[in-house]
């Protein structure tokens, strides 16, 4: 098989997988090239999502027969396999011209975990020892694989993942039967207690689909929960299910759950950076997030007796509490109020965006109309009604269900 | 007459300008680089200056003001220099703090400047696209709204510090180019070498690229405004890969 057309296969079964990101880890070495905190993206593809790694495949030869999955056994398609030569001769031409941050390896599982794990090493070390290649590297660790292949690539990469799939033991067993938690969630650990300055530097990442089985939004969340506080990740990804092969066990959707998906990203934002828990935001009597309004926006809505807040007095970590401020506009406030009384006017001119910040503050005492519209039919309508473009593609998306 | 004093176009020029306008406790009404062609209403007016100022100053700026200064200055903005000014106006005033000054207009114009011009300069640190050419030297053009030539030279030469790379910024008509120790940022019509042909192995690889590129998208997610929104249609021209959707 000619390179172009196996190019074409492998990262045709990586695509699915949605970490692309290259930050966290920071290397100048004296190999080639050098890692970048921040993390560069490089290009975005069509569908705006960011390419930072080249994304592929060892091989998509698979034995697994996970239902969702493009790669499993019982497909028809065409299999392929990359020597670490090629990988390491694509991974360094790319790098040269800054078409790429650094490579993401992934495999489908040949023989056997350990076997797999191996192939893996062996294209990374080539990369790492005779290409010097200082880039970033991302790279899947297989379920099953011994501790000691764990450590052995994990002294080589920057990060590791492997993929939780669905939140619920229950879902694994119907869709991907010769996958179980247990497994990933002890690879997980020994990625956990391994980790150093050498040992997979950006930390680990995971994956799940949603929509694919009948899970709630909170059991999602509170699987993400477990994971960020039992296994320290440092992401969770969630992957609106995408229905790529026909199966009676599958739900048959014409358009992902794309709406869903972003509520998820922000409530796990919320998780991890705004001091919010899993309870706050759902609850069993409400165990799906509501799609027309932002998880942080409902919850403030659902409070409304603890504002709106004063600008000028609450703490920073009340500020975060507010719809529409993100860390970044918390910061900027904090550091300029012991300077001055902040108004409206300067929230705006410091880039303050104040379309759903306005309904739920004051400044000097302030509101920015008369008080008696301060209600929550009221605000949650017009909260709805100002982003009229996002209402129509999530009204789309609900007709669905 | 509407007084614009001229500076020779060099950072530190402006920066000696502005320290002698402040202690003559002069308020211009603008201030431009030599290339600027005054109107009918407007006086030029040429300061010796002695960069020597700029240098004792400069060195005593905290790093953060420093940077934010020197990268609103790199904005090439018609009105930086002026915002310049006015913030170092209030930096004689309120020191090191100034920046948290977010009420006064000069400082948050200086700051917009900044976060725009450092902003750009992250975003071509992953766009900007080099090609082989024949003699192994990888050369690279980028058309950037701000002059961001100098930083990214700095990322390029810890990236690919043993290669030997060239940038050209079309729009300024200058060239970065790198030795494997230093980059000199130099005049294009200076440049006495000619360009090579492209190597034989670069079509297979900008091909091959294009492969990944089209393969990566997943079709039923499809969002082409998105993307426009993070990889902005002026760049595309020296992008290879979306070059050909233009």
């Amino acid at each position: 098989m000619e390179l172009l057309e196996k190019l074409k296969f492998l990262a045709d079964g990586a695509k699915y997988d949605a970490s692309c990101s290259s930050s966290g880890s920071k290397r100048l070495s004296k190999g080639y090239g050098s890692v970048a905190f921040s993390g560069i993206c490089h290009s975005f593809s069509k569908d705006g999502r960011c390419i930072s790694l080249l994304k592929i495949l060892l091989t998509n030869a698979c034995i697994f027969d996970c239902k969702y999955c493009i790669n499993r056994k019982s497909n028809n398609i065409k299999r392929a396999l990359f020597t670490s030569d090629e990988i390491c001769e694509i991974t360094m031409n790319f790098y040269k011209r800054n078409y790429i941050e650094g490579l993401f390896l992934s495999s489908g599982i040949v023989k056997s975990p350990d076997y797999t794990m191996e192939l893996l090493i062996d294209a990374v070390k080539m990369l790492r020892v005779k290409y010097k290649f200082a880039g970033y590297i991302h790279v899947k660790a297989i379920p099953g694989a011994s501790e000691v292949l764990v450590k052995k690539l994990g002294m080589m990469v920057d990060r590791m993942s492997a993929n939780i799939e669905l939140s619920t033991s229950n879902s694994l067993k119907l869709l991907a039967p010769m996958k179980n938690h247990n497994k990933v969630e002890q690879i997980m650990s020994n990625i956990k207690h391994n980790q150093s300055r050498a040992f997979v530097p950006a930390g680990q990442s995971t994956q799940m689909i949603v929509g694919a089985t009948r899970e709630s939004d909170m059991d999602i969340m509170q699987k993400s929960a477990m994971l960020y506080n039992n296994f320290k990740l440092k992401r969770v990804f969630y992957s609106a299910y995408i229905s790529v092969n026909q199966d009676k066990l599958l739900p048959t959707l014409t358009i992902p759950p794309l709406a869903r998906e972003h509520r998820l990203y922000q409530a796990d934002w919320l998780l991890r950076f705004y001091n919010f828990k899993v309870e706050d935001m759902l609850s069993n009597q409400n165990p799906n997030f509501n799609l027309l309004l932002d998880p942080k926006a409902d919850w403030a809505l659902n409070h409304l007796n603890e504002f709106p807040k004063e600008i000028n007095e609450c703490s920073y970590n009340d500020i975060l509490k507010i719809p529409g401020i993100g860390i970044k506009s918390a910061k900027k406030i904090v550091s300029s109020r012991k300077f001055f009384a902040l108004t409206f006017k300067d929230l705006k001119l410091m880039g303050v965006s104040l379309k759903r910040a306005k309904y739920f503050i004051t400044c000097n005492g302030k509101y920015f109309m008369d008080t008696i519209f301060f209600q929550k039919d009221f605000i949650e309508q017009n909260l709805i009604l100002e982003d009229k473009t996002k209402v129509s593609v999530d009204r789309q998306q609900l007709s669905l269900f | 007459m509407q007084r614009v004093y001229i500076y020779n176009d060099s950072f530190e020029s402006l920066i000696s300008l502005i320290l002698i306008l402040l202690s003559k406790k002069v308020k211009p009404d603008n201030i431009k680089n030599s290339e600027y062609a005054p109107n009918l209403f407007e006086e030029k007016i040429i300061l010796v200056v002695n960069e020597k100022l700029a240098n004792d100053f400069l060195e005593k700026l905290d790093r953060k003001n420093l940077c934010i200064i020197y990268y609103a200055f790199l904005s090439e903005k018609s009105d930086c220099e002026l915002v310049i000014y006015y913030y170092i106006l209030n930096y004689l005033k309120y020191g090191t703090k100034t920046y948290f000054f977010r009420n006064l207009k000069c400082v948050n114009k200086v700051l917009a400047y900044s976060t725009y011009v450092s902003g750009e300069n992250h975003k071509f640190k992953g766009f900007t696209r080099f090609e082989e050419k024949e003699n192994k030297v990888l050369y690279a053009v980028i058309n950037p709204t701000s002059n961001i030539l100098g930083l990214l030279s700095l990322h390029f030469q810890k990236r690919l510090r043993n290669e030997l790379w060239m940038i050209e910024d079309v729009g300024r008509n200058i060239i970065s180019v790198y030795d494997k120790k230093h980059f000199y940022i130099i005049s294009k019509n200076s440049l006495k070498i000619s360009i090579d042909a492209l190597s034989k192995q670069e079509q297979q690889m900008q091909n091959l690229w294009k492969e990944f590129y089209n393969v990566i998208a997943i079709k039923e997610r499809e969002n082409l405004k998105c993307r426009q929104n993070f990889m902005p249609k002026k760049y595309w021209k020296n992008i290879c890969e979306v070059k050909d959707e233009l």
